[in-house]
Parts: structure tokens; sequence; C-alpha cells
């Protein structure tokens, strides 16, 4: 290698060095980017903060199901208080949740004592919002690695030969969230937040996300067609037949496992819960002890009352009547794990 | 693959570290082709084998030129390489416009006729790459040139993945001897090059895409609108097609540079033009020079009475404008540019009783490249300057516009200040049209120009990394394709 080479390429490592830096310091000053949806319900969450001691953090399948109102009347009637604020957000699945639990925390919530966070697997395919900013908000570099990790080795039990053939098949979600990531980091398209419209359009329909009472909480739609219930009852056996005790992946696991260690750090207990979705796998944590209480509902034996297709939308939604019957179900749930010390 | 995706860059690392690093001019030829070629696949692979069988046809067609002396024989070899590079054209460009068009002619005569048009995929770059291959056969043709012994060196010469797709359409004259002669990266003028490419950048990824939501708002539905946003829409949209065709142009000739090869120049700064002649020799320079060549001279030119020679201007421009798309927006947009031109000829001949200035520029570099006569200056300058830029800014309604009957009502809005509409854009928008109008004033003085060379390489890659970071704060997080793809 001659020593001119050697120079051009000392030139490329200062570019980089510089830019990285500049992307550093920019990041750094710049307030984290939340877009429309989830920045109204965060915002108003941080103007009340003290009035809650109890958030649920989950995706549709909690935003549109656990009314606060009930869960508070059924925890005060099972003796444990509560003074609940739903932050569900459509499609927040692991590990968009995990971030924005640490921005729930980050607002120091004085009086918050219990965080219900849903459960799920790590996503890491990103089509469908690929280029919005729902993509991008949250890949930072913790929540990268987690979907970086689960890609890479989803079962937790890949040799190395496994691992590169991975790397091959699953090298579109290498890359698309590798480029999120980079797109995060380098404060892409940063600017435009700061115009006046931005703000306008990120809390033009904060009212109703934030729901009629103004705890979060949005009310369900009809039940499904006889069509689609003819459908789902047959699905919904076929999953029963396939039922058993599924561990986490290595990924997810560290993913809860961290943000219960933040929630405690936050002075709050953690307590896990999976709706009652069709799929009727029941997740496990591999690593003992447990980091926190968890309560799976996607068991059509054990709750047969969520899986009559009268009170269910789709796949993963109930009914109001449906919902209101899961939110008195964990609230006593709830109420009754967290009683004991 | 666009220029402005994350992807690019690692690719065109990879092209650049390997082609640096390999020693022969053939190996890096090898390499320049394969890496054209995933470039083109990562659109559409199929259309690969169009673009293979596109160089291989033209590159046999010039061996053929050359060892036929026959004049008639000739003729016919050149003949049947214009036939396959203008059937391509006009079966996946015109193909559904020539045959709507007769529907609508037939029933218009009375004569109904139930016609099909096909769903036909338009090949990305066909018009800039056929037309790269021509000018390969008709200078053969011609003896400006002599034909290439080499396949490698015809299919890089046309496949060249920073020119291929949105041009400049580059002279196989010119750059055919480029690729002959092993480039040598010491001659190569990277801190050049990579300003060009960041300019380029900021153009298209800022300005360009941070404008078109508020373009495509009004074209979309032109009738809900006020004037003033009409007047604000298209003023958006001059800057629009200008920051997006120039940003490509300077990433590509950039990438082109840090590989050690020329690309022809294609913008110089166009809105500063004082009439529509000196536009033509402002404007996409590399497509105006070709129609030059290959078209007006061969039609005619300047030769002639001033009929014959207005004749000439119409039929070039109303082709050109063709060459954009198969629609009549497109055929009006170059018609009402013909029509200029062949008016400023008049003026200059009646009123300023002057010989009439070109209507269109030679090849950049070449002599008759540059307008030879001089636009006015002074305050009649200015007339001049808004004048034309009115101009452009109106044909640019039928260039922009889905159809006619909505280009109808922006034309309304735009000359009469008249519109049914009351939906407002935000005119106080104008600040961003006035603020890059002084932009390109003062760059078109050369302003920025060149303090940038003055610092050590230490700092200037440093400060290079720095502006980067800043310049993606101003980016839309959604890349919009190159508007001229689609031609």
């Amino acid at each position: 290698m001659s020593v001119q080479f050697l120079k051009k390429l000392g030139y490329g490592v200062i570019a980089l060095a510089a830019f990285i830096a500049t992307s550093g310091v920019i990041h750094s000053l710049l307030p984290p980017m939340i877009p429309k949806g989830i920045a109204a319900k965060l915002k108003f969450f941080a103007e009340h903060k003290d009035e809650f001691d109890t958030v649920i953090v989950g995706t549709s399948r909690l935003y549109y199901s656990i009314s606060p109102e009930l869960f508070d009347q059924t925890t005060r009637d099972n003796g444990l208080p509560t003074r609940t604020f739903n932050f569900g957000i459509d499609g927040m699945h692991p590990p968009e949740n995990f971030y924005v639990l640490e921005q729930i925390l980050k607002t120091k919530p004085r009086k918050l004592k219990w965080v219900v966070l849903e459960m799920g697997d790590i996503q890491t395919k990103w089509d469908n919002i690929l280029g919005t900013q729902r993509a991008v908000y949250w890949h930072d570099w913790p929540r990268t690695a987690l979907t970086l990790k689960k890609a890479f080795n989803p079962r937790g039990n890949a040799n190395w030969f496994i691992k590169l053939t991975r790397l091959w098949l699953a090298r579109r979600d290498f890359i698309s969230n590798l480029a999120l990531f980079g797109k995060q980091f380098a404060n892409v398209g940063r600017a435009a937040d700061f115009l006046p419209s931005a703000d306008r359009e990120r809390f033009a329909d904060a009212a109703s996300e934030l729901g009629p009472h103004g705890d979060g909480y949005r009310m369900a739609g009809d039940a499904m067609s006889p069509e689609r219930a003819a459908q789902f009852e047959q699905r919904l056996a076929q999953e029963m037949s396939e039922a058993r005790p599924k561990f986490l992946d290595p990924a997810t696991e560290d993913g809860y496992r961290n943000s219960a260690a933040q929630t405690r750090q936050a002075g709050a207990a953690p307590f896990f819960v999976v709706a009652p979705v069709i799929f009727q796998q029941l997740p496990r944590f591999r690593r003992s002890p447990d980091p926190a209480p968890l309560v799976s509902f996607n068991d059509a034996r054990k709750f047969p009352q969520f899986y009559d297709t009268r009170v269910r939308i789709d796949d993963g939604h109930l009914t109001n009547e449906g919902a209101a019957e899961f939110t008195r179900l964990l609230a006593q749930e709830f109420a009754r794990r967290m009683r004991q010390p | 693959m666009l220029f402005v995706e994350f992807r690019f860059f690692w690719f065109f690392l990879a092209v650049f570290c390997v082609y640096w690093s390999l020693r022969d001019n053939r190996s890096r030829k090898i390499w320049l082709l394969l890496c054209s070629y995933v470039f083109y696949a990562a659109w559409n692979w199929k259309f690969l084998f169009l673009l293979m069988g596109s160089s291989a046809l033209d590159y046999f067609v010039g061996l053929m030129l050359a060892r036929t002396k026959n004049p008639g024989a000739r003729r016919g070899w050149l003949i049947l390489s214009l036939c396959v590079n203008l059937g391509t054209i006009a079966f996946f460009k015109y193909y559904n416009f020539f045959v709507s068009s007769a529907a609508v002619f037939l029933a218009w005569l009375g004569l109904p006729a139930s016609l099909h048009t096909l769903n036909i995929i338009i090949p990305v770059g066909v018009s800039f790459y056929t037309f790269h291959s021509m000018s390969y056969t008709i200078d053969v043709y011609r003896g400006k040139m002599r034909a290439v012994t080499s396949i490698l060196d015809v299919a890089c010469f046309i496949g060249f993945f920073p020119q291929m797709v949105a041009g400049p359409i580059v002279r196989a004259a010119q750059f055919l001897p480029q690729l002959q002669s092993l480039r040598k990266f010491s001659n190569a003028d990277v801190r050049g090059a990579l300003v060009l490419f960041l300019v380029g950048f900021v153009k298209k990824a800022c300005i360009a895409d941070g404008v078109a939501p508020t373009v495509d708002k009004y074209f979309d539905s032109p009738a809900n609108y006020t004037a003033a946003s009409a007047w604000l829409a298209i003023l958006f949209y001059g800057i629009q097609i200008y920051c997006d065709f120039s940003g490509y142009t300077d990433m590509a000739i950039a990438c082109a540079r840090l590989l050690g090869y020329e690309l022809t120049l294609n913008f110089n700064f166009p809105y500063l033009a004082r009439n529509v002649a000196e536009f033509w020799h402002r404007w996409h320079i590399s497509l105006s020079s070709w129609l030059r060549d290959y078209l007006y001279i061969p039609v005619g030119g300047n030769r002639g009475n001033r009929w014959f020679v207005a004749r000439n201007i119409m039929i070039t421009m109303l082709l050109g404008g063709l060459w954009h798309g198969g629609a009549w927006t497109f055929v009006i947009w170059g018609g009402l540019h013909g029509l200029a031109l062949v008016v400023h000829r008049e003026w200059q001949r009646r009123v300023e009783g002057r010989a009439p200035s070109r209507p269109l520029p030679g090849v950049p570099g070449s002599p008759d490249a540059t307008e030879d006569v001089p636009p006015r200056r002074g305050p009649f300058g200015w007339l001049a300057w808004s004048l034309t830029f009115y101009w452009v800014c109106f044909t640019w309604i039928f260039f922009r516009a889905a159809d006619l009957e909505r280009a109808g009502v922006i034309a309304k809005s735009f000359v009469f200040w008249q519109s049914p509409g009351t939906h407002d854009l935000g005119f106080r928008m104008i600040w961003i049209v006035v603020l890059l109008g002084v932009i390109h004033q003062l760059n078109g003085r050369r302003v920025f120009s060149s303090w940038w060379r003055r610092g050590s390489p230490e700092v200037f890659a440093a400060g290079y990394g720095c502006a980067f970071a800043v310049v993606l704060l101003f980016i839309p997080p959604h890349y919009a394709p190159f508007i001229y793809f689609q031609f």
C-alpha cells in the first residue's frame, strides 16, 4: 500500500469521523422525535404524570380493550386501588414498546407504582411502514441491536453455520434495520419536525387518540361477520391442536428483562400480559427467575369466553363486550398478583 | 437504486475501491460493466437483456459500417440500428399513446374503432441509453469516429451506470477515448467531485423532494386552489424539475469524475437566461445538442429561407417534446418552446436588426457550444429575463399537468389570475423561491465556485463530513424517484 493511498484513506476516516461526531452532537441536542399518535399520548402523560400510578403499554389489543375506568373500579373492589392510563398504540410491537416505555419513565412520574406491559415477539420486518417516521424514531442502538439479534438467531440455538445462513436469508431485515438506525442516528429529516405545521399535524387527532375520557382508551368495533367467524373457528381449532408453551427467543427475553429492570429502577413494578389473541402458544422465559409476573390470556381452553366469535372483531381484537370482560379479569388477576408480597 | 439512497453509498464505495485497486484497464472496464449491470438490474433485471441487446447490436453495426464501403449497404446498416433503437423506444414509450390517439382520431372521423392498449412497463433510462447508442452508430456512419473493435468498450459506454438512466447524453466520440486510456487516480479531481456530489444531493434530496408535496397537491386538483396557489405551485415546479434533474446530473458527473471520467455539461444556470434560445443553451444541454446534431441539422437546420428554418425548429422541438413521454402535453410543451424560438429569431431579425442566434447548442466543449449572440444587459436585460422566465414557467404547466383539461385550468389561473378554487397553499412560502433565486444568481456569478478548494485536505475532509451531517437534517423522510427516470 502506497503512502498516498494511506493518506487518502486517512482523509476518508477524518470525513467519516467528522460526520459521526457532528451527527452525534446534533442528535444529543435535539429532543427525541416522537411521531403522531404516540406524541399526543406522551405529551398528555407528561403533563398529568403525577395523576396516574398505573400505566398500560401495548398494541391496539390493549389500546381498544383495557378501559382504565373499569380496570380501576375492579382493582379497587379487589383491594388494590389504582389510577390507570392506557398507553396502548396501534401496531406498537416490541421493541418499539420498550423504547416508548423508556420515554414514559423518563418523564419521572413520581406516583407510578405499576407498569402493565403487553408481551409479544420482537418484530424484525417493517416493510409496510418503511420510510416513515414511525419506523425510524425508536431505532436507537439498543433497540436495533435487539432486532438484529432476533434476525440473526431467532431460536437462540444457532451455531456459526446457521448464523451465516441467517445472515443471507434475513439480509433484507439486516439492511432495513441498519438503514433505519442510520437514519435515526444521522437525524435524517429532523429539521421538518421544527416547522409549525409539523406540530399541528402531530397533535391533529390528539383528542381522539386520548379517547373520550382522556385516559388513553378507545372503544372497539363490532363483532366479525359470520363468514369471517367460520374462518376464525377453523383457524382457532388448528392453533389449539398445536398449543404448547413456547420459550421466548433470547432477544425478546433480553428486551423484557431490560424493561422490567428499568421499571424497577423508576420505582415501579412490572407486570406482563398476553392479550387473548388467536395464537395459542404460551410464552415462557428461558432463564429463571421471571423478571415479572406474567399472565397469558391467549388460552382458549382456560378463557373460552374470549374466543366466542360474538365477542371478537378479528384474530387479535375483542368487541366492547369482550373487552370489558378482559379488563375485569385482567384487573382481578393484577390485583391478586400485586397484593402478594 | 437512487443516488440519494443509503444503499447507493455502499454500492459506490465498493465500485470505487475495487475499481482503483485494479491495475489494468481491461479489468477495470469489466468491473465497471458488471457494476453497471447490477445497478440497472436493481430496478428490473429483465430489462437488462434489452440493454445488452442494444449494446451488442450497435457494436455489430459499428463493425459492419467500418467494413462496408458500399454507400447503400452502409445506409442499410445505419437504418437497421435506427429502426431497432427507435423501435424499442416507440414500442415501450409510445405504443399506448399512438393507439389511444388513433382511436380518438378515428372516432372524430366517425369511424369508432376498438383498439387495445397494453399494460407496458417503460424500462428505466430507455430514452437515454438508446440515444447514447445511436450517437455511436451515426458518428461511425458519418465518419466522425472509427468503429470500436472491443464490445466491452461499447457496452461500457452505453451502460456506464452514472449516466445510463437519466443522462447526461454522452457522445461516443467524447467518452470512448476516455475508456480506452488507463485513468489515473492522481488526475481525478476528487475534491471537486465530492463537492459536486453534495451540491447535487442537496438539490435533489433537500430542495426538489422538499417542494414536491406542495406541487403534487396542487397539480392533482388545480381547480380547488386559488390563483396565488397556482403561481406558487408552478414556481415550485420550476424549482423542483431543475433541482431534481440538475441534481441528478451533478451526482452523475461527480460519480464519473471519482472514477476518472468526464461527462458532458448538462445545465448552466438555465433560469438566468434572457431569451428562449439562451435557455436552450443552458437547459438539458446534452439533449438539445443531440437534437441539433442528429435531427435539426439533418432536416435542414439553418439552411434555406426563414419559413424553412422555422419548420425545422418546430419539427425538432415537437419531437423533443415527444421524447419526454407519450402524451399531448409534452408535444404542446415542445411546440410552445419551438414557437418561442421562432418568434425570438424573428424579433432578432426585425427589431434588433441582427442575425438570429442558433436555436440549439453544439456539444459542450465544442466551438459552437455557446450562444453566439450575447443576450441583452441592463434594464432591458431584466425585462427580457422576466419574460423568458415567465414563458418557461408557463410551459412547465404542460410538462407537469396530468392531462390537457387540467393544464387548461392551471394556465388560466397562471395567465389571467382566475380560479374557481378557494384552497390556499400558503403564498408565504414564496420566500423559498426568492431565496433559491438569489442563490442561483450568486452561483451563476461563480461566488461559491472555489473557496472550498483553499483549505488543507484534512480540513476539507472534516468540513465535508460535518456538512453532510447537517444536510441530512433537511431531507424529507421519503425519497421520490427522479422525475427524468420516467422519460
